[in-house]
């Protein structure tokens, strides 16, 4: 049997996020792990390159804290929630610091992702031909996108997009057990094969499980334990954002923090609050529920729609 | 119920929905594109398989979802995968319809997701492209759906994030994209249409109360108009009833 990978998260993030790293960040709209985004804050991580197809909020609180110095993905942002007041900040006006943003489309950056975790160096795609996505580069310059004839005769073109194999990365899923084997359902964005592109990955999950129950349902896994450092268990680790199975995400939170954001002092007050004010998850969530009260909380939690479980016998 | 009355986000909502056909496979984000779709479901288009980026097939949500990725798609969906299943399936060209919209729109339907002013220097940072380069790239067609306002109606976009007809004539056509390219596009003042041959935009049809001098007015370049210019038609009671029913409490649309 494998050594446990059990681990808190500021053992975590101190071990394995290091200043001037690229970091994926996991999470499309679901399952985003604030509680490992926050202790990187807390600790004042430096630098970092940040990658992820979609970004929301928690990109937002890196960037804001001065984490950040380079962004890859196809859009920092929230929906209908409102727009994202420090990366525009930064973007405009270079507040805390100018940041960079090599931008591409959504399916480019998991094709990217897929590159790298298929160990090919380039990967062609039908998108971002035709746009100023094609034309403007950063610190990647001609490197961030090629345009090639296909090679076997089709006469078209497409966009080369080179493999993305992040250093680290770090995501939010329901289960994992001490060695690291997760399984993850409902929204996977970019997933498994960002994670699959990174070096090696740190999980937050809202439950450590046995290894028997990891086999009990092996389809459901979507990272074998190889690849990952370490396993922090944090229950309500992506709120306000939700988990499948587990709770739903926290509107009025997030509009709160849109409110909050719109002003440096105000942003400030809500990270003093809930970023710098708690030293872990469980301090946050204390915090939570002796501020809103228990039923707000206990309202979050999912109904009960399991699955029907499946014959795995032979 | 009075013929007029409903809003020009309920009628921009009605004329999205007529512009899918039973049995597609259409691309929904949230907002205005998915009441449109859910209506054409609840219409003319029961066997429409509603498609999200983020890899639900045939979500049948029984609350309002309010993002791409929101958990209430998934119980009860055909499926649910990740962007290469969901966003894969448009790259291929599998995908009929997507729902497009951005901060900018010039006369070839091309749109702008990324700033306000110089891209080096922006006077307003958007979110970025997301989906839409995909589903603009790889979609059968496409249906723009704008706020109709001079400075959102341009000439040329400060950026290109999303080709429509890039220079127009056969300029898109060249490129050999899977997607052919928007077939429509619903603003708040009219529905436009994209030359055969010119690809360049042209009005349709005018909303109730809107003139064709307003929409000019309101569009940053000379604006070519179809000589059977009429105006849009009107959605039906049922419709009406359904949209909102649909959005009870008002998060997509405004309320009268």
């Amino acid at each position: 049997m494998q050594s446990s990978k059990v681990m808190t998260s500021k053992e975590a993030v101190s071990k394995f996020i290091q200043d001037g790293m690229t970091v994926f960040v996991g999470g499309f709209f679901h399952a985003i792990s604030y509680g490992i985004t926050h202790e990187i804050i807390r600790q004042g991580k430096k630098h970092l390159t940040i990658c992820q197809s979609s970004f929301n909020e928690h990109a937002d609180q890196l960037i804001g804290s001065g984490c950040v110095d380079r962004v890859i993905s196809s859009y920092v942002g929230m929906e209908i929630f409102g727009y994202l007041s420090c990366w525009r900040r930064a973007m405009e006006k270079g507040i805390p610091h100018p940041i960079e943003v090599e931008d591409y489309s959504n399916f480019s950056m998991t094709a990217r992702f897929l590159a790298g975790a298929l160990g090919i160096p380039y990967i062609p795609v039908n998108s971002l031909k035709g746009t100023d996505m094609m034309t403007h580069s950063r610190w990647m310059g001609e490197n961030k996108v090629k345009l090639m004839e296909d090679p076997f005769g089709s006469g078209a073109s497409h966009a080369l997009v080179p493999a993305l194999k992040p250093e680290v990365g770090y995501f939010h899923a329901q289960r994992a057990d001490r060695e690291g084997n997760v399984q993850m359902w409902g929204i996977l964005g970019d997933a498994p094969w960002s994670l699959r592109a990174c070096e090696k990955v740190i999980v937050s999950v809202e439950e450590v499980v046995s290894r028997e129950d990891i086999g009990k349902d092996p389809n459901r896994t979507i990272l074998p334990a190889y690849k990952v450092v370490a396993v922090v268990e944090e229950p309500f680790g992506a709120h306000p954002k939700n988990t499948q199975g587990y709770y739903d995400v926290d509107r009025d939170f997030i509009y709160e923090y849109v409110r909050a954001s719109k002003n440096p002092d105000t942003w400030k007050a809500f990270m003093d609050e809930w970023v710098y004010g708690v030293s872990d998850r469980v301090e946050y969530i204390e915090k939570y529920i002796r501020k809103f009260g228990y039923r707000r909380f206990a309202k979050l939690k999912a109904r009960n729609m399991r699955s029907e479980s499946v014959n795995y016998g032979y | 119920m009075n013929d007029m009355d409903f809003t020009l986000q309920e009628l921009m909502v009605v004329a999205s929905s007529r512009e899918i056909k039973d049995g597609e496979k259409v691309i929904v984000g949230t907002g205005l594109p998915l009441l449109g779709a859910m209506l054409a479901q609840k219409t003319h288009a029961p066997d429409m398989v509603m498609i999200y980026e983020s890899g639900t097939i045939e979500a049948r949500p029984l609350i309002m979802p309010l993002s791409v990725a929101d958990s209430r798609l998934i119980p009860g969906a055909a499926m649910q995968g990740g962007l290469i299943e969901g966003l894969g399936m448009v790259h291929a060209g599998d995908v009929d319809v997507g729902f497009l919209g951005g901060a900018q729109v010039d006369k070839y339907g091309n749109l702008n997701s990324h700033c306000i002013g110089d891209f080096d220097h922006p006077s307003v940072r958007f979110a970025g492209s997301g989906g839409a380069n995909d589903i603009a790239s790889g979609c059968k067609r496409t249906v723009i759906i704008m706020p109709h306002l001079k400075e959102k109606f341009v000439e040329k976009v400060d950026f290109l994030t999303t080709p429509g007809y890039l220079s127009g004539m056969d300029s898109r056509e060249k490129l050999r994209f899977p997607g052919k390219g928007p077939a429509v596009l619903v603003s708040t003042l009219g529905i436009f249409r994209f030359h055969k041959v010119t690809k360049e935009m042209y009005l349709e049809s005018y909303h109730p109360g809107v003139t064709v001098e307003k929409i000019k007015e309101n569009t940053g370049w000379d604006l070519k108009v179809a000589g059977d210019v009429k105006e849009t038609e009107h959605p039906t009671a049922e419709e009406i009833r359904i949209v909102r029913d649909l959005d009870p409490t008002g998060m997509f649309l405004k309320k009268k």
